[in-house]
């Protein structure tokens, strides 16, 4: 926290204390001291906000802190950690919904809905840590997102508070509802650029009790990228098959080309959808795999030293595009795991580059896929890299549009600034 | 009124087809499907370009004219009633089906392009486009997209939100962007999702990208039939509970049944409740849901359970349903359809008090209702030649309305705020939050031209009564202006 005119370091500290207690506060650094502020209700988030507000200092918005690292690098003065907003609120599960808050981690929160035999069907990063509020302020989803849609589709409701403290709502708690702004979905994947997200409320659907997961693995396993190409069309059959899988994923992974498919259904159902799947695949091995395989998107992470990009191409696109990166750095020391979903949302990770690679990988990533709509966002970059990588490639065209949004919801660019697209 | 240099710009922007002044046809517009409020536009445009719908916009910011966008003119909160002194640009000459991706299962439509249009492009490839209203076969996915619509298989496939990825929209500036992308999850923010159901007050989407859906292996559609209402709810609630997903789950009370056998000849059996519910999927699952089905009704006292026997049976069975609104018009005069949402757990209790409010204001309800989802149809049926009985049934039906929001749910589930429910949004939501709003509104929207005075309650006058949209006596008498 840097010491204005109007506002010593100390007298600033002090003020903050008194709003959420000193046990609830932590300074960090020394030359430019970050104060971490966990607030213990909304009225909190709101005062502390407001503080920030008429103070101008700027503030991160820290949940389980997974995702710190994703969008441009920026520093603040006060840390709002939401840690201590924990709590599921309301399950109706008679009504399948739930209001949770935001800092409530994801595996806490399934937990407690499994007991009604529900869930939130989306499959997030790191759900041990990662809480409600970052999961939705990244809009993160995983491979169930071929079935059940994205955090667009399962947030009906939202609490938040702007950056002057104004608490605001939005949806409801009926998954039906078109009265006014939306202004969830606009949060959703905002970044915390534009308020905090204090509570949300989702639909949920029945946990899926009975299910499994089945592994086709490429022709020619050792030249993953030529495997990659031809499993584009068993794919195409597949999602043509009316077979409504939960999850298919391409999996190019330590070694391995596969492609892996999970359904639901009764258990007496179950195995005979064994069967057509291996009738949809033709002459591809398929065989029974552990659920470990579902991980592999999360573990591409794992190497601090990887880039590690999200990628969206059209469906069709992206088994051609996973065999044209092999292609391109074939034999030049440079190595690529990707996990892409059938959505066409694909996560890749480069390991052991140089610099120069990196930059140039991600540079002809990005020809490739623009020009048709896509989109490259450098979700994981290594720290020495950090500054020479555009975060979130080129923009289309809205740049202004968005920009005046932010200007509106914060004025004083005091919420994660420059964090977001175009420096927002 | 527009100025003679205005009406040559608009004629130069469109041409003269593209143009109409003449009051004869300029009363085709006056309203919408919701016929109880009427203005007249000063003109009407029908671009065929997204060119000619910004340069008609630019006009528009120009010389701060408001205008309303419009499809085929069937929504029912009056969205598309056009503003005093303002135009109305109509799309329904921007009516073409532009690609058509199976493989990625996308369709990109102009927004003129009548929803059952899209289904029956890509029928033939084993796809249909989800989101069906009950107008499906003569609305527009224009309209779709202002509304955020919804239909009867919304509980499994969602809504319009669900299906749309990308949009071109004239912003009413009248710059051209795209929001979204074919592709998920474009950086930025998600202003596809928040301009899907924004009732044509941030722009004119002039090009949608959909989403499109494989048509499943199988679809099997019930009829059980119930001797109360609240049996057939029940049965709705033990289905959610024993953890199905049915694609969709209607309730019909013995009014609007009435009214649909009047009107379409459903062959529907003649019963206090009537529950529709239609599984689709893998064959093995259907058929084993389907008999879980059957002995959740007959747990539940269903005295007469019918599957659909063939495609024409089927489609007789939603014929009858989609057509009840329209229907009731055979066993009465008037009526206000209504369109609140409620948590299913607050059914039976929800419609005891509209039963016993209906009985106090000495008016008959027929209910039809997405029973899965909890939106609710009632329909308020009155005689306006009967002295007092049209305010009556306004009563009751802005009744309704506040019961559902009081029980934890909303104003409307698919037909819009529009201008009939602008006060009622009000009551749902607090000043911060409609003041959140409109720092939306107003990033798209500075000069407040895109469909002006819809959607939020306008600011409270003095001794303005809350309820139906009456003009108040100083913004009458040219004193006051509504923002």
């Amino acid at each position: 926290m840097s010491a204005s005119a109007a506002l010593t370091l100390e007298q600033g500290v002090a003020q903050l204390a008194a709003m959420v207690g000193e046990e609830h506060m932590r300074r960090r650094g020394e030359t430019v001291p970050t104060i971490e502020v966990a607030p213990g209700d909304m009225q909190q988030v709101a005062e502390i906000l407001r503080f920030a507000h008429a103070n101008a200092l700027s503030v991160m918005i820290c949940g389980g802190g997974t995702k710190l690292g994703w969008g441009n690098t920026f520093t603040a003065d006060i840390e709002l950690s939401m840690k201590r907003l924990n709590q599921l609120r309301e399950h109706a599960w008679q009504d399948m919904t739930c209001t949770v808050q935001a800092g409530c981690s994801w595996t806490a929160m399934q937990d407690a809905l499994k007991i009604h035999g529900q869930m939130v069907a989306l499959d997030p990063l790191h759900p041990d840590r990662a809480t409600v509020g970052g999961i939705v302020a990244c809009n993160d989803s995983g491979a169930l997102r071929l079935k059940y849609g994205s955090l667009r589709d399962l947030v009906i409701g939202m609490t938040m508070v702007l950056a002057d403290g104004t608490i605001a709502k939005s949806g409801g708690k009926v998954v039906k509802n078109v009265a006014g702004y939306d202004m969830h979905k606009l949060l959703t994947g905002s970044f915390g650029t534009l308020g905090v997200i204090a509570e949300v409320n989702f639909r949920l659907h029945p946990l899926e009790e009975h299910h499994g997961t089945w592994t086709a693995v490429g022709i020619g396993a050792v030249e993953a990228g030529m495997t990659a190409s031809s499993l584009a069309e068993p794919l195409r059959a597949l999602l043509d098959a009316q077979l409504t899988p939960s999850c298919v994923q391409l999996r190019v992974f330590r070694g391995e080309c596969a492609l892996d498919i999970r359904m639901a259904a009764l258990p007496e159902c179950l195995d005979g959808y064994e069967e057509r799947i291996r009738n949809v695949l033709g002459t591809l091995a398929i065989s029974k795999s552990g659920e470990e395989v579902w991980n592999a998107r999360q573990q591409l992470f794992d190497d601090d030293d990887a880039l590690v990009l999200k990628v969206s191409v059209l469906p069709t696109e992206m088994c051609l595009l996973a065999a044209e990166l092999h292609q391109w750095t074939a034999g030049g020391g440079t190595d690529v795991e990707l996990v892409a979903q059938a959505t066409g949302l694909m996560m890749v990770a480069v390991h052991s580059a140089t610099d120069a690679a990196f930059v140039a990988l991600i540079e002809r990533l990005r020809a490739r896929v623009i020009k048709s709509g896509g989109s490259v966002v450098a979700l994981q970059i290594p720290g020495r890299l950090r500054g020479s990588i555009d975060v979130w490639g080129p923009n289309r065209g809205t740049l202004s549009l968005m920009r005046e949004i932010k200007r509106r919801f914060d004025p004083g660019r005091i919420l994660n600034p420059g964090r977001f697209v175009g420096n927002i | 009124m527009l100025k003679r240099g205005q009406i040559d710009e608009l004629l130069s922007a469109v041409g003269a087809d593209g143009l109409i002044t003449g009051n004869s046809q300029l009363q085709t517009y006056e309203c919408d499907g919701l016929t109880n409020f009427r203005v007249m536009p000063d003109a009407v445009v029908l671009p065929r370009t997204a060119g000619q719908v910004q340069a008609v916009v630019r006009l528009c910011a120009r010389d701060r004219i408001p205008f309303v966008s419009r499809g085929a003119g069937t929504g029912l909160s009056g969205g598309a009633l056009p503003a005093a002194g303002g135009i109305v640009i109509s799309l329904a000459r921007m009516n073409r089906i532009l690609e058509v991706d199976l493989a990625n299962r996308q369709v990109v439509v102009e927004p003129g392009v009548i929803n059952a249009h899209v289904t029956q492009r890509v029928a033939a490839g084993g796809y249909f486009y989800a989101p069906d209203p009950s107008s499906q076969s003569v609305c527009t996915i224009g309209g779709n997209v202002a509304e955020n619509a919804g239909g009867a298989h919304c509980l499994k496939y969602g809504f319009t939100t669900t299906h749309v990825l990308a949009l071109d929209v004239v912003l009413p500036s009248g710059e051209l962007v795209q929001l979204g992308a074919p592709m998920l999850d474009a950086p930025g923010y998600d202003l596809a999702g928040v301009f899907v159901g924004s009732e044509g007050t941030l722009g004119v989407a002039t090009k949608i990208t959909l989403r499109i859906v494989k048509r499943p292996e199988v679809v099997q559609t019930l009829l059980a039939a119930f001797d109360s209402i609240q049996a057939a709810g029940q049965t709705v609630s033990d289905i959610i509970a024993a953890r199905m997903l049915p694609s969709a789950m209607e309730i019909m009370d013995s009014l609007s049944i009435q009214a649909a056998e009047a009107a379409v000849h459903a062959h529907y059996p003649v019963c206090k409740g009537l529950l529709l519910v239609e599984l689709d999927g893998p064959r093995s699952e259907v058929e084993e849901l389907m008999r879980a089905v059957k002995e959740l009704c007959r747990n539940n006292g269903a005295w007469e359970i019918r599957i659909a026997q063939s495609e024409q049976e089927r489609a007789l069975v939603w014929k009858g349903r989609k057509a009840a609104f329209a229907a009731v018009g055979r066993i009465s005069p008037n009526y206000i359809v209504q369109d609140g949402v409620i948590p299913r757990t607050a059914l039976p209790r929800l419609l005891n008090e509209i039963e016993q409010f209906a009985t106090a204001a000495g008016l008959r309800v027929a209910n039809v209702f997405h029973a899965g989802d909890g939106n609710l149809h009632p329909l308020v049926l009155y005689d306006h030649g009967v002295a007092g009985q049209e305010e009556k049934a306004l009563e009751l039906s802005y009744r309704i309305m506040r019961l559902c929001v009081d029980h934890g749910g909303s104003i409307t589930g698919e037909h819009g705020v529009g201008k009939e429910k602008q006060e009622a949004l009000g009551y749902m939501f607090a000043e911060p939050d409609l003041a959140t709003m409109q720092l939306v509104r107003r990033a798209f929207d500075p000069e407040n031209i895109a469909n002006p005075d819809k959607v939020f309650p306008r600011p409270r006058l003095c001794a303005e009564k809350p309820g139906p949209y009456t003009p108040h006596p100083l913004q009458t008498a040219g004193i006051a202006e509504i923002f």
